[in-house]
């Protein structure tokens, strides 16, 4: 029995990727459908583009987007809630920097009934003064304890360092912002921009017709409208910025600097030499600081891509007594990738797993409708995802050095330490 | 419907397929019949420790993770009170690479000097992280030794303190190895897009070989019923004080655990739940509040924690989540109240029977658990629930001598 030997293996196949069946709904709003589910599950994304940049104040468009069915003086959230949850139904918001969201989930039985309530509820929204007092209460105590953890105040730090603390991307808010934040506020943000502009829908499910009339005749009632963004000048504030926290028994640290949108030629190889650099588990950071040194629990590194901008970063916690020695460490490896070539064993092996994890993520109706939403929302080729394929198997070592000589320039960075 | 076809090698390695045609990936899934149960307590955290040290390199191959990386893999493992659990996603037509990888750390771990030091460096760092370095990072650390007294329920998974992990040796390290891991205490569950006989066929090639060295047959007496109410509280540097209460109850496979999670449900899933109705939008005592059940394989807990508003005294806020209970205990359901938490259950089991994983687990962790006729049972449990049961339930669970309070007192100054 030869256990050294591996047994063969195949380098994973690309998948097919199914794209969605675009429906025009009213006023120009475009409903997304994978129909193809086979079981009962249903999920509706209701996305705006509503996300904080867009505000003139802070903490506005955050929320805004939670109290969305916070009722008014007929029916109250209780009530709502009650009635969704009565029928299966969930409701996840979310917000980031471009968009506010709403997901709904439920079972194809009750699906109708789901989306009828939650759509009057938001069309009808008050913003009840009960309501906000009570959101304010439980985010101002959620952020006191957020505000206590070293990694939470490393990443605001970056925001404001990378982008710059003006920047609609780089902006944070603190204790004031949330006492300072008045009914009104929401209301007119709430009138702009999610009465006052069209979202865009993804649906997941094998519904019955009825359901895509009654997400049309929900649209009438929308507006045929985006707000125009300026994109602003973004300043990044390199160097090392540190934030002392005397109680804490970890270092929490972020690098970071300016990357490029998901179109540009070095994206792709970006990609990958930021997975060999800390984006997978055999990564060179990993190897070095947590499997070789012992320094952490986990580092890893990524690429954020927003609508006008993106960023690389690298983050990390480790014990403080090693944070110098932690950040040589980094350093070294952004240098190594910069001087030696990836040996060709280790890039193999890296394509070989991205491959895999492309299959991962392309797996089922839901997954395959997330791949669609990046390609849409960047405005991407629809052959973004074969290309992406196509370049990972043909980067060299060389490119890749080169791309690190690019952009791994310590004089670029920004560098954050908390703890 | 979950469908599943299952053997058993000759050193007692249980194997079974699950078969699903519409995905590329397969599940390997290995459970291991050990948890920070069966340590000692003078030497906890072994199990965790040990979960650690199984990605350092096995007998033949040094290392883990690169070969499965280069075959499109990847891994995780967990460990709990109960069971310690590996699993392995990679593309089909590689399985066999899975088969490679598990059975040889199945049969001799590396035992490297070199990964007993790194991976203990590893989980200290992890300890700090999510238990020390976090606010209400150690909570469970101070609870479970109020509630269990002689049960090793008493002890986290992460360790009792962090010098039992420091103090690890190599030959602590090779006895708990050959104590637990062998073919007759794991589960190995495949899923995907292959037949049964090809998982046979692989099962018999790569593990038939690993000799059996003894199901662990756990003999853990009951932790005695609660007698008396126990309380203790700490002071911390968090921003708002925070109580957690402990109720015991039935273990996972009992129906007081069907009931439980109902229960918790009713009270704090949601905002039209009485919790969130009640102490956060009327009474204005907590900014959140959940109860939850654990679950726990030998016995079980219902959990209430919460956070207080600043002003709000431990005293009110014990007495009105008390009020609640009682209104449980002493009043009948509405019948909607408890159509809504079947309803959100029933749509919560259709999504997570999406995921490939989910099911793998599930089958591995019925079949460990000895239940694994009772798999496709779980709706009819829930749905068999009725409000008299939850009334019950709240009658002989919430009562003050089966109850440990933790209280949390938070040292930060608010800044004015």
């Amino acid at each position: 029995m030869n256990r050294k030997t591996a047994p063969e293996f195949k380098q994973a196949e690309s998948l097919a990727l199914i794209f969605p069946e675009k429906i025009e709904l009213e006023n120009g709003v475009e409903l997304f459908w994978m129909k193809d589910v086979k079981d009962e599950s249903v999920k509706l994304d209701i996305e705006w583009f509503a996300g904080s940049k867009y505000q003139t104040k802070k903490l506005v468009a955050n929320f805004t987007n939670k109290l969305l069915l916070s009722g008014n003086g007929k029916r109250s959230a209780k009530t709502i809630s009650a009635e969704i949850d009565f029928y299966g139904g969930y409701v996840q918001d979310e917000l980031d920097k471009d968009h506010g969201s709403v997901t709904l989930y439920g079972l194809k039985e009750n699906f109708k009934k789901i989306f009828e309530i939650y759509s009057t509820a938001m069309m009808n929204c008050e913003f009840p003064k009960k309501e906000f007092e009570e959101e304010r209460t439980i985010a101002l105590s959620k952020f006191k304890i957020d505000a206590e953890k070293v990694k939470y105040l490393c990443q605001r730090k970056f925001n404001e360092c990378i982008f710059g603390e003006n920047h609609p991307y780089g902006k944070v808010a603190n204790e004031d912002d949330f006492l300072n934040l008045k009914r009104e506020d929401l209301k007119a943000f709430y009138t702009q921009f999610y009465l006052g502009t069209k979202p865009v829908l993804f649906l997941v499910g094998n519904v019955d017709d009825d359901v895509i009339e009654d997400l049309r005749t929900w649209s009438k009632k929308l507006t045929n409208k985006r707000v125009d963004f300026k994109k602003q000048k973004l300043v990044s504030k390199v160097g090392r910025t540190e934030i002392l926290k005397l109680d804490a028994i970890q270092t929490a640290i972020r690098i970071g600097r300016i990357a490029v949108d998901k179109d540009h030629k070095d994206y792709f190889g970006l990609q990958l030499l930021d997975t060999i650099l800390g984006g997978y588990f055999g990564s060179r950071l990993m190897a070095n600081i947590r499997e070789d040194k012992g320094y952490t629990y986990g580092i890893g590194s990524g690429i954020a891509v927003l609508e006008d901008s993106s960023y690389f970063f690298i983050s990390t916690e480790v014990g403080k007594e090693v944070k110098e020695a932690t950040l040589k460490e980094i350093y070294f490896e952004l240098d190594k990738l910069k001087t030696e070539l990836i040996p060709e064993e280790e890039l193999t092996r890296v394509k070989n797993y991205m491959l895999g994890e492309f299959l991962r993520h392309s797996d089922g109706p839901t997954a395959m409708m997330e791949s669609f939403k990046n390609i849409w929302f960047n405005k991407l080729k629809e052959t973004y995802y074969s290309d992406f394929i196509a370049a990972i198997h043909r980067i060299s070592a060389k490119e890749l050095r080169a791309i690190a000589n690019n952009y791994f320039v310590h004089k670029n960075m920004v560098e954050i330490v908390v703890g | 419907m979950i469908t599943f076809e299952k053997f058993k090698l000759a050193n007692g390695l249980t194997v079974l397929f699950h078969q699903d045609k519409t995905t590329p990936i397969a599940v390997v899934n290995i459970l291991y019949n050990v948890g920070a149960r069966d340590e000692s307590e003078d030497k906890t955290g072994f199990a965790h420790l040990f979960e650690h040290l199984m990605f350092g390199g096995s007998k033949n191959i040094e290392s883990f993770d690169g070969p499965l990386q280069s075959a499109g893999g990847e891994c995780n493992a967990f460990t709990n009170n109960d069971i310690t659990n590996y699993y392995v996603t990679l593309p089909v037509q590689n399985l066999e690479t899975a088969f490679w990888l598990e059975s040889d750390r199945m049969l001799e771990l590396a035992f490297t000097p070199k990964s007993l030091d790194v991976q203990r460096s590893v989980v200290i760092e992890e300890f700090k992280q999510r238990y020390l370095n976090q606010p209400y990072g150690d909570v469970w650390l101070l609870l479970r030794p109020l509630i269990y007294k002689t049960h090793p329920y008493k002890w986290a998974t992460i360790g009792k303190n962090i010098e039992h992990i420091e103090q690890a040796t190599m030959d602590n390290v090779r006895d708990f190895f050959y104590k637990f891991y062998c073919p007759d205490n794991a589960v190995i569950v495949v899923g995907g897009n292959t037949n049964f006989e090809t998982v046979q066929n692989l099962a018999e090639k790569w593990f038939g070989d690993i000799p059996a060295r003894g199901k662990n047959n756990r003999q853990i007496p009951e932790e005695p019923k609660q007698t008396e109410e126990r309380e203790l509280m700490v002071e911390r540097d968090v921003p708002s004080d925070a109580i957690y209460m402990a109720y015991r109850m039935g273990h996972r496979m009992t129906a007081e655990h069907y009931i439980g999670d109902l229960a918790s449900d009713i009270l704090s899933r949601g905002k039209a739940s009485r919790f969130h109705d009640q102490l956060i939008s009327e009474k204005k005592l907590f900014s959140s509040v959940s109860a939850y059940i654990t679950g726990g394989w030998e016995d079980g807990l219902f959990v209430i924690s919460g956070n207080l508003n600043a002003g709000v005294s431990f005293e009110t806020a014990k007495q009105e989540v008390w009020k609640e209970l009682m209104v449980m205990a002493d009043t009948t359901l509405d019948k909607d109240e408890l159509t809504k938490v079947k309803n959100k259950f029933k749509t919560g089991k259709v999504f997570s029977e999406q995921s490939l994983m989910n099911r793998v687990m599930n089958i591995a962790f019925f079949e460990m658990m000895n239940q694994l006729d009772e798999i496709n049972g779980e709706l009819e449990k829930y749905d068999a629930v009725d409000a008299k049961d939850i009334q019950d339930f709240a009658k002989k669970t919430f009562v003050k001598t089966n109850l440990s309070t933790l209280m949390i007192k938070g040292k930060i100054k608010e800044n004015k």
